[in-house]
């Protein structure tokens, strides 16, 4: 009776896993991609930017035949750049039959939270902008990035405020989310390290509007670099704004949230020039193979702010990979993650080759540093291999 | 004072790691602390009116009270941009269309007040209180997601740079900075609380609308239409929140849906703190809720602002639970 129901279970097992991790399906079925990110709520606008991206290289390889001749549909989910959001979003993606990889979250916390759950589905992810190092460090193989991680940002910011900028005292603000507060952290660690005695610290609340009373602390300090870790570019244009009014000389650096055209330099009317900040990618205005994508871009969606290049590059690599499992045609999601991860120097319109090392992780990635310069940013430094 | 600074270091040791500030550093930010925390305390003032009014009429906490202030500030912006041309230079004197923000928020939200006492709240005036709390709630999610609807979860930027000369928009007086939108948003919240006390106190309607407060079925007898003033309290009452959202955009230039929420929890802790029922008290407990929060960023830390203010409303809530100025008034049978 015991072996009976043993294997009964067994059997039942057997079935359950292999409807999970199998999906081993006829191409013909249907294939589609998922962009999880957050297209409403604080965020929207880089979100908005990476979904249109994406939604540019679905369209060109729809119009080129799509993949064995299935047109590739795209699917939204929208998290608002909320964790339990985004946990429905995993919950949809994985339970889509026909979905065979995800773009996104570009949120650390998003992506910190749904990482587990696109990893028992097998659904391969690949973030455009989620830099918390530890995404790629917790074993799974179904989690790839195109941008670099903070541990790479936040030295090289680091190293440049130190350096380049020759500050000798330092206040470091950031809001309480994990993006924020680990680029904090690795940038006040390697001012530690290079000799920067003066450094203070104080977190701050996202979205509040008002930071005039942390700022006038900060004033008391008289610092010379003022570096603030925020998501979203509109919490850059008040600090920056409130931070002039109240008379504080301090030279601005914003974490990456800040690279945006309209929502940081725009709406700070004159208040954002000559700060500084970081961003994971180059001037896509300046890389000749980005030409066509800017074009199409700007055509239909208005200016770039930076996060949508990424994006376009992160799909068609994922495209790509899709293709090479469909060869035959029949499709798995674990083939998706298998040629996923011998992607080898793939020359998108980044600028930069992308090959991904063990872990996921982009080989050799860069951070770039900007500066506004006559209400727009200008690309003053590339800092490779830190 | 010795005693004080040791107080002050043992504090700063417990909160935070960094070096510590000397009492000098402190000092001199005081000043300074005070003007942000009059300005926003002003502003919680103003919205703690909606709630300590309705409260004393009603006996209910008008929930939807910061998605009012919300659309006043949507209403501000919407002026703004309407007297502004592509070039971002104004149609009309700076000064006027500040005015007209202000008077256009105030009119729309006092008629948005009326509108929501009117359909929401009065069909279920008889009912038991949950039921009147429930609508608020439902108001609240209603008008959240109107405006979500409406014009997506954007933020929308106020460009305020042109509304006041250069030469005035910023004085410095010694160490301390002060703007001309902070003066403005003391000067006009201070304003209207004086124009609504007078109106209280010396006005028939006032008269009225306290009978109605202290008696409903008594001021029936008297001959007052006690629908009346309940609407004229909601026109008020909503007016005044309508006139913190288009300030608050003024002096922090940027709106946005979610904007009700955090300010409608501020107003309601400065209308629990000064007395829930008390206009006097919702202008004090505004007013120190303001200042505490900002000192508490000099004094403690920024992570632990709002940890701050709401344990002196917890203490406040234990010594004195009517408030700093409420009335220990008996249970009404």
């Amino acid at each position: 009776m015991k072996k009976v129901l043993l294997l009964g279970l067994s059997v039942c097992l057997i079935i359950a896993f292999s409807t999970i991790n199998g999906y081993a399906a006829d191409v013909s079925k249907g294939l589609s991609i998922g962009a999880a990110g957050p297209f409403t709520g604080p965020a929207a606008a880089p979100g908005m930017e990476i979904f249109n991206s994406i939604k540019i290289a679905v369209d060109e390889k729809n119009a080129a035949g799509g993949i064995k001749g299935v047109k590739v549909k795209l699917v939204m989910g929208d998290d608002a750049g909320d964790a339990a959001q985004g946990v429905n979003v995993a919950e949809k993606f994985c339970a889509d039959k026909t979905m065979y990889g995800v773009i996104g979250p570009p949120m650390s916390n998003v992506a910190e939270a749904t990482l587990r759950m696109y990893a028992q589905c097998n659904l391969t992810c690949i973030t455009t902008a989620a830099s918390r190092p530890d995404l790629t460090e917790k074993g799974y193989h179904h989690f790839f990035r195109v941008n670099a991680r903070d541990d790479a940002h936040g030295p090289a910011v680091g190293h440049f405020i130190a350096e380049d900028l020759k500050a000798k005292s330092v206040y470091v603000l950031n809001t309480k989310d994990t993006y924020s507060q680990g680029y904090a952290d690795q940038v006040v660690a390697t001012l530690k390290k290079l000799g920067v005695k003066k450094i203070w610290r104080d977190t701050i609340v996202a979205s509040a509007k008002d930071y005039s009373s942390v700022l006038t602390r900060v004033k008391a300090k008289n610092p010379d670099v003022l570096v603030v870790g925020a998501k979203t570019a509109p919490d850059h244009a008040v600090m920056v704004r409130q931070m002039r009014e109240l008379g504080i000389k301090a030279i601005y650096f914003g974490s990456e949230g800040a690279k945006d055209k309209k929502d940081f330099i725009q709406a700070s009317e004159g208040a954002a020039e000559g700060a500084y900040l970081n961003h994971f990618a180059p001037d896509i205005y300046k890389i000749p193979e980005a030409a066509h994508y800017v074009k199409v871009y700007e055509s239909k969606y208005g200016s770039l702010s930076g996060f949508g290049p990424p994006a376009y590059d992160a799909t068609n690599i994922l495209l790509n990979a899709m293709e090479k499992a469909a060869a035959d045609g029949d499709i798995t999601r674990k083939e998706v993650m298998k040629y996923m991860a011998q992607t080898k120097n793939y020359r998108g319109i980044l600028g930069f080759p992308i090959t991904f090392d063990k872990k996921g992780d982009l080989l050799g990635g860069a951070t770039y540093i900007f500066k506004v310069v006559g209400g727009d940013f200008k690309l003053v430094k590339v800092a490779k291999g830190m | 004072m010795g005693k004080i600074r040791d107080w002050f270091s043992y504090l700063s040791h417990f909160v935070y790691a960094e070096k510590l500030e000397s009492m000098d550093q402190i000092l001199q930010q005081i000043p300074q602390q005070l003007i942000n925390g009059v300005t926003v305390g002003g502003v919680y003032a103003l919205i703690a009116i909606g709630y300590t009014m309705v409260y004393g009429i009603l006996f209910m906490l008008n929930f939807a009270h910061g998605e009012v202030y919300m659309i006043g500030g949507f209403t501000g912006w919407w002026v703004l941009h309407l007297l502004t041309n592509s070039s971002g230079g104004l149609l009309l004197n700076g000064f006027i269309v500040i005015i007209l923000m202000i008077l256009f928020a105030m009119a729309l939200t006092g008629a948005l007040g009326m509108g929501i006492e009117r359909f929401a709240y009065r069909p279920l005036r008889n009912a038991p209180r949950m039921n009147l709390l429930l609508s608020a709630l439902g108001v609240t999610i209603v008008l959240r997601n109107l405006v979500l609807n409406l014009q997506g979860a954007k933020i929308r930027f106020f460009h305020t740079s042109a509304l006041i000369p250069k030469s005035i928009q910023v004085f410095h007086i010694g160490g301390t900075v002060i703007s001309f939108m902070r003066l403005l948003v003391i000067g006009v919240s201070i304003g209207l609380m004086a124009i609504l006390t007078w109106f209280v106190k010396e006005t028939k309607m006032g008269k009225a609308m306290r009978a109605t407060a202290q008696d409903t079925e008594a001021a029936t007898f008297m001959g007052i239409d006690v629908n009346r003033i309940i609407l004229l309290t909601f026109l008020i009452g909503s007016a005044l929140g309508g006139a913190a959202g288009a300030l608050v955009g003024l002096l922090f230039t940027q709106v946005d849906y979610y904007v009700g929420y955090v300010a409608g929890l501020k107003g309601f802790t400065a209308a629990v703190l000064g007395g829930i029922g008390s206009i006097p008290g919702a202008m004090v407990g505004g007013f120190i809720l303001g200042i505490v929060e900002s000192l508490a960023t000099t004094l403690i830390s920024s992570t632990y602002k709002d940890v701050v203010s709401f344990i002196i409303l917890i203490l406040v809530l234990l010594i004195r639970p009517w408030g700093i100025l409420g009335e220990k008034a008996p249970e009404k049978v």
